[in-house]
C-alpha cells in the first residue's frame, strides 16, 4: 500500500517534470522562430542566454539577485491558490513592503543589527496589513479577491507615489525615495546578491513546513481543495483565508523589501517605481511554472532570473534587440505556464459538468 | 446550478486572467519608463555645432599618430531605462556612438535597461567583454552604478552623462576614480542664449504692435541643478534687452520700458538701479517651479496663466512638462486660427523644434551625442585618463569649452540642421515603436520650422551669434548660480 503509494507519487512527480521540460522545449522552440524571422542567430542568442546567466559565478549570482524577490512574490500566488484563493495583490503588497523597508531603514536611527530587522520586519508586516482589506472584504461581503486586490494594488502604486514624491524623497536626490542606511542593509555576497536571498530561501522552507507538516497548513489545503467539506468537517474557514492573505501578505512585504535592503547599488525605490513594477506580477507566472509548490517556485524563480539576466547577453553578444528579447522571454514563460493553467482549467471543469450534470 | 455556472465562468475568467497577467507582465512596464524618462531629461541640457571643424582635425592627427583596424575597439553605451526611441538623451547617446563608429573606426555595442536593477549588470556585462575598452552610462541615474562597476574594473574606461559618479567617489573613498569620467553640461549659457532669444522676440513684436511684456519660465522640482537654468535665463532677458538698447539707440517697446515693472527708490524708468551706474531689467521673467517632473497638467496651468499675462515664450525647464506648455500654446493657436506663433515655446534638452513646427521658436540643445563621441575620441587617441587626472574626473561641455587646447562643447541653441537629425530621429522611432512620433511629414515640419524662423528680422540671430561668441571669448560672463545665496541674490536683481 504504502510503496503503491511512493510509486503514484513519484510517477505523477515525474508526469510533472516531463510536462515542464516539454513546455522548455516549446518555449525554446516559440522563441527561435522568433528569432529566425527577425533574422537572428538563435544558437548564438540561446548559448549566450544560458552561459550569461548561469555560465560562470558571478553571472549566477545576478541571477540568483533577480530571482529574489520573485521567489516571495510567486509564494504569496501560490499560498493563495493552495487555499482557494486568487491572490494576484502580491504586487501592491510588495510595493507596501518595500516603503516600509524605507521608513525604518532610511528614516531611523538604530544600532546595526537592530535596524536591519526592525525595517525588515516592518516592511512584512506592512505587505501583510494591505492584504487584510482584500481578506476582510472576501470574509465578510464576499467580495471576489480578484476584483478587491487588483483595486489595492493601483491604490498602493499610487499611495507608494504620494509617500515617495512629499514625505520620504531624498532631500538631494528627487527622482528617489532616501536610501536604506548601512546599519539597515543586507551584507553584499558578490555582484547584487545579499543575504536577504536566505532569509527567502528560510521563508520559503518555513511555508513549506506550515503547508504540509502542521494542521494550519492542513487545513488552509482542504479549504483550497473543496470549501464545502471543508466547512463540513469544521474548519474556520475565516479564519484560513485571513491566515492566507495574511502569509502571502508576508511574503510580498518581503519581495519588497528585499528590493530596498537587499539590493546594491541604490538601496531604496526610485519615484516611478522603476525597480519593483511587475516584481509582483512576473510571481504570477513563477507560480504557475513551480506548480504552486515552495520548492518548485524557489527554482522557477532561478529560472526566470536567469531569463531576465541571461537577456542582456543575447542583446550583447548576439545583437537580438532588447524588446525581441523580452517577447522571447514571454514566449518561454507562457509556454511554462500553460501546463499549470490547464491544471486549473481541468480541475475546475470535471467538477463542473459533474454539478451541470447531476 | 445557477452558483455553480456562476462559480464556472469565474473559473475561466480567473485563467484567461492569469495569462493576460503573465503577458502584460512581460510588456508593461511603460509607466515606469515614461516618468524617469523625464526626470533624466529635465536635469541636462546642452549641445554645440561650433566643434565639428575642431573634431575633424583631431581625428586626422588621430590617425596619423595610430592608425586603427575598423572594429578593434569596441565601445559600449548602457541607456537609463527611458531606453531606445525617447527622442532625447538615450537617442542622443546613440547617434553619438553612431557618429564614433564613422569617424573613429570602433564598434559600438548597445546595452538597453529595463529597470533600475539592470544597471549593475548592463555595465559589468560590458565590462567584462575584453574587447570593449569604454562603456558609456547614459543618465545621471547611473551614477551609483559606475561608481560599483568603474571601481571593480580599473584597467577601463568608464563616462557617464550627467552623472556624478565622481562626486560620490570622493565622499565615499575621499578621491575621484582615475578611469571615470563624468561629462557635464554648462546649462547656464545655454539658458542664457535662449533667455536673449525670448526678450528680443517679445522687442520684434512689440516693434510690429504686439503687446508682450513678458518671457515665461516653466520649471520642475526646485532643486539646485535648476537654478543655473532660471537665472542664466533671466541674464539672458536682461543682455537681450540690453543689446537691443545699444544697437537700436532706444529701449525695447513695451517690454524695456514699462512702468508696470517696480516702482520705489531703486527704480528708473522701468529698470531695477540698486548701484549708481548698475542698472537691470528686473521682472521681465514669469517663472514657477511646479514641483513635479512628470504632472503635465501642472506644466500646462502654469503655462496658460503666463500666456494669459502675454507672455510672448515660455522656457520648459521641467521635461515632459513641456507637452502641457505645448498644450496651452496650442489652445491659443486653435481659438485664433493660428498657424504658427506668437504665442511660442522654447525647448529644452534634445532639438524640440519638430514637436509643434511653428509654435516651438528654438531649443537650448545638450549635445549628448557629442559627450558619447569625445569619451570615445580619448579612449582611441588612449588620453582619457590623461583627461580624467587633469579634470579631476568631470568633464565640463558647454560654449567655448576645451580640453588642452581641443574645443569640446557640448551646449548649443537649435538650428535647422540640427532640426534634421531629430527628424530622422522622430522616424526611427517612429519604426520602432509603430507608434505616430512626428506631428506631420518632414517636409511639412522642415518648411513650417523654415517659415517661422525666417519671418523673424536677421538681427535677432545676429544678437544670438554675438552672444554666443562673447560667451566664447569670455566678454560675456554668465552667472553659474549653485548656492541659495547666489540665487537669491540674483532674483533681487532680475526678479
Amino acid at each position: 500500500m504504502l510503496q503503491q503509494n511512493l510509486s503514484r507519487k513519484i510517477r505523477k512527480t515525474l508526469k510533472k517534470l516531463a510536462e515542464s521540460m516539454l513546455a522548455v522545449a516549446v518555449g525554446l522552440v516559440g522563441g527561435a522562430a522568433l528569432m529566425a524571422v527577425y533574422g537572428y542567430d538563435f544558437v548564438k542568442a540561446y548559448r549566450a542566454l544560458f552561459l550569461g546567466a548561469f555560465g560562470d559565478f558571478s553571472g549566477f549570482l545576478e541571477t540568483l539577485a533577480f530571482a529574489t524577490p520573485l521567489i516571495m512574490t510567486g509564494l504569496t500566488f501560490a499560498i493563495g491558490m493552495r487555499s482557494g484563493l486568487f491572490n494576484i495583490g502580491a504586487e501592491g503588497q510588495m510595493y507596501m513592503g518595500a516603503i516600509g523597508a524605507v521608513f525604518v531603514g532610511g528614516m531611523l536611527n538604530l544600532p546595526p543589527i537592530i535596524h536591519l530587522i526592525f525595517a525588515t520586519v516592518f516592511g512584512m508586516l506592512a505587505g501583510a496589513i494591505w492584504s487584510l482589506p482584500a481578506a476582510l472584504l472576501k470574509i465578510s461581503r464576499g467580495v471576489h479577491e480578484v476584483v478587491s486586490t487588483i483595486m489595492l494594488n493601483w491604490i498602493a502604486f499610487w499611495l507608494v507615489t504620494y509617500l515617495i514624491t512629499y514625505h520620504v524623497a531624498d532631500p538631494a536626490r528627487a527622482e528617489r525615495a532616501v536610501p536604506a542606511q548601512e546599519t539597515a542593509r543586507y551584507l553584499v555576497i558578490g555582484a547584487s546578491l545579499t543575504t536577504v536571498f536566505i532569509l527567502v530561501i528560510a521563508f520559503s522552507l518555513i511555508a513549506y513546513f506550515l503547508l504540509w507538516r502542521t494542521t494550519l497548513g492542513y487545513e488552509l489545503r482542504v479549504v483550497g481543495h473543496n470549501q464545502e467539506a471543508a466547512r463540513y468537517a469544521g474548519i474556520n474557514i475565516s479564519k484560513t483565508m485571513m491566515t492566507s492573505f495574511f502569509l502571502g501578505g508576508l511574503a510580498a512585504g518581503l519581495a519588497g523589501v528585499s528590493q530596498v535592503l537587499g539590493r546594491p547599488p541604490h538601496w531604496t525605490v526610485f519615484a516611478t517605481m522603476g525597480n519593483l513594477i511587475n516584481i509582483g506580477f512576473e510571481g504570477i507566472g513563477v507560480a504557475l511554472v513551480g506548480r504552486n509548490h515552495p520548492i518548485g517556485i524557489i527554482f522557477a524563480s532561478i529560472f526566470y532570473g536567469g531569463l531576465l539576466h541571461g537577456g542582456r547577453f543575447m542583446e550583447f553578444e548576439a545583437g537580438v534587440a532588447s524588446e525581441i528579447v523580452r517577447a522571447i522571454n514571454g514566449i518561454i514563460i507562457l509556454a511554462l505556464a500553460i501546463p499549470a493553467a490547464l491544471d486549473l482549467v481541468k480541475k475546475i471543469f470535471p467538477r463542473k459538468n459533474r454539478g451541470e450534470t447531476g | 446550478m445557477n452558483r455553480k455556472a456562476l462559480t464556472r465562468t469565474e473559473s475561466i475568467l480567473a485563467v484567461l486572467l492569469v495569462v493576460a497577467i503573465i503577458a502584460g507582465a512581460v510588456g508593461w512596464t511603460q509607466p515606469g519608463q515614461r516618468i524617469v524618462e523625464t526626470v533624466t531629461s529635465t536635469v541636462t541640457v546642452g549641445g554645440s555645432a561650433q566643434t565639428i571643424t575642431t573634431t575633424r582635425v583631431v581625428t586626422s592627427t588621430v590617425t596619423v599618430e595610430r592608425p586603427i583596424s575598423p572594429g578593434a575597439i569596441k565601445i559600449a553605451v548602457v541607456s537609463d531605462i527611458g531606453g531606445r526611441g525617447d527622442l532625447s538623451f538615450n537617442d542622443m547617446a546613440f547617434k553619438g556612438g553612431d557618429e564614433a563608429e564613422k569617424d573613429l573606426g570602433v564598434q559600438m555595442v548597445e546595452l538597453i535597461s529595463k529597470t533600475e536593477a539592470d544597471y549593475v549588470p548592463n555595465l559589468e556585462t560590458a565590462a567584462r567583454d575584453p574587447d570593449v575598452k569604454l562603456i558609456v552610462g547614459v543618465g545621471f541615474l547611473l551614477s551609483e552604478a559606475l561608481l560599483e562597476v568603474a571601481a571593480k574594473y580599473p584597467d577601463k574606461n568608464f563616462a557617464g552623462i550627467d552623472t556624478f559618479t565622481q562626486a560620490l567617489a570622493v565622499q565615499k573613498t575621499g578621491k575621484p576614480l582615475p578611469n571615470m569620467l563624468d561629462i557635464v553640461y554648462e546649462e547656464h549659457k545655454g539658458s542664457a542664449m535662449v533667455g536673449a532669444l525670448g526678450c528680443l522676440l517679445a522687442a520684434h513684436y512689440n516693434e510690429l504692435g504686439g503687446n508682450y511684456p513678458y518671457i515665461g519660465g516653466v520649471f520642475g522640482i526646485e532643486i539646485p541643478v535648476l537654478w543655473k537654468f532660471e537665472i542664466g535665463y533671466k541674464w539672458g532677458c536682461d543682455w537681450g534687452l540690453k543689446w537691443y538698447e545699444q544697437r537700436f539707440g532706444k529701449r525695447a517697446p513695451l517690454i524695456g520700458e514699462d512702468g508696470r515693472y517696480g516702482s520705489g527708490p531703486n527704480w528708473r524708468d522701468g529698470l531695477y538701479c540698486p548701484q549708481a551706474g548698475q542698472c537691470w531689467y528686473k521682472g521681465r521673467v514669469l517663472w514657477t517651479y511646479t514641483g513635479t517632473f512628470s504632472d503635465i497638467t501642472k506644466g500646462y496651468a502654469a503655462a496658460k496663466s503666463m500666456y494669459e499675462q502675454q507672455a510672448i515664450a515660455v522656457y520648459n525647464i521641467a521635461g515632459p512638462l513641456g507637452l502641457g506648455i505645448n498644450q496651452a500654446v496650442q489652445e491659443i493657436a486653435t481659438e485664433k486660427r493660428l498657424t504658427s506663433g506668437p504665442p511660442y515655446w522654447i525647448g529644452v534638452d534634445a532639438n524640440q523644434d519638430w514637436i509643434n513646427p511653428g509654435f516651438v521658436i528654438a531649443s537650448m540643445m545638450k549635445r549628448v551625442d557629442r559627450g558619447v563621441y569625445y569619451a570615445a575620441l580619448l579612449t582611441v587617441i588612449g588620453k582619457f585618463k590623461e583627461v580624467v587626472a587633469d579634470t579631476n574626473g568631470v568633464l565640463v561641455l558647454g560654449i567655448g569649452t576645451k580640453v588642452g587646447n581641443l574645443a569640446m562643447e557640448g551646449i548649443s541653441v537649435s538650428t535647422l540642421a540640427d532640426l534634421d537629425e531629430f527628424i530622422k530621429m522622430g522616424v526611427d522611432a517612429e519604426k520602432l515603436t509603430g507608434k505616430k512620433v512626428l506631428p506631420m511629414s518632414p517636409e511639412e515640419i522642415r518648411q513650417k520650422v523654415t517659415e517661422m524662423r525666417q519671418n523673424l528680422p536677421s538681427w535677432i540671430w545676429d544678437a544670438l551669434t554675438e552672444l554666443e561668441s562673447k560667451i566664447r571669448s569670455g566678454q560675456a560672463q554668465v552667472p553659474m548660480v549653485l548656492t541659495k545665496e547666489e540665487v537669491d541674490r540674483w532674483r533681487e536683481l532680475l526678479g
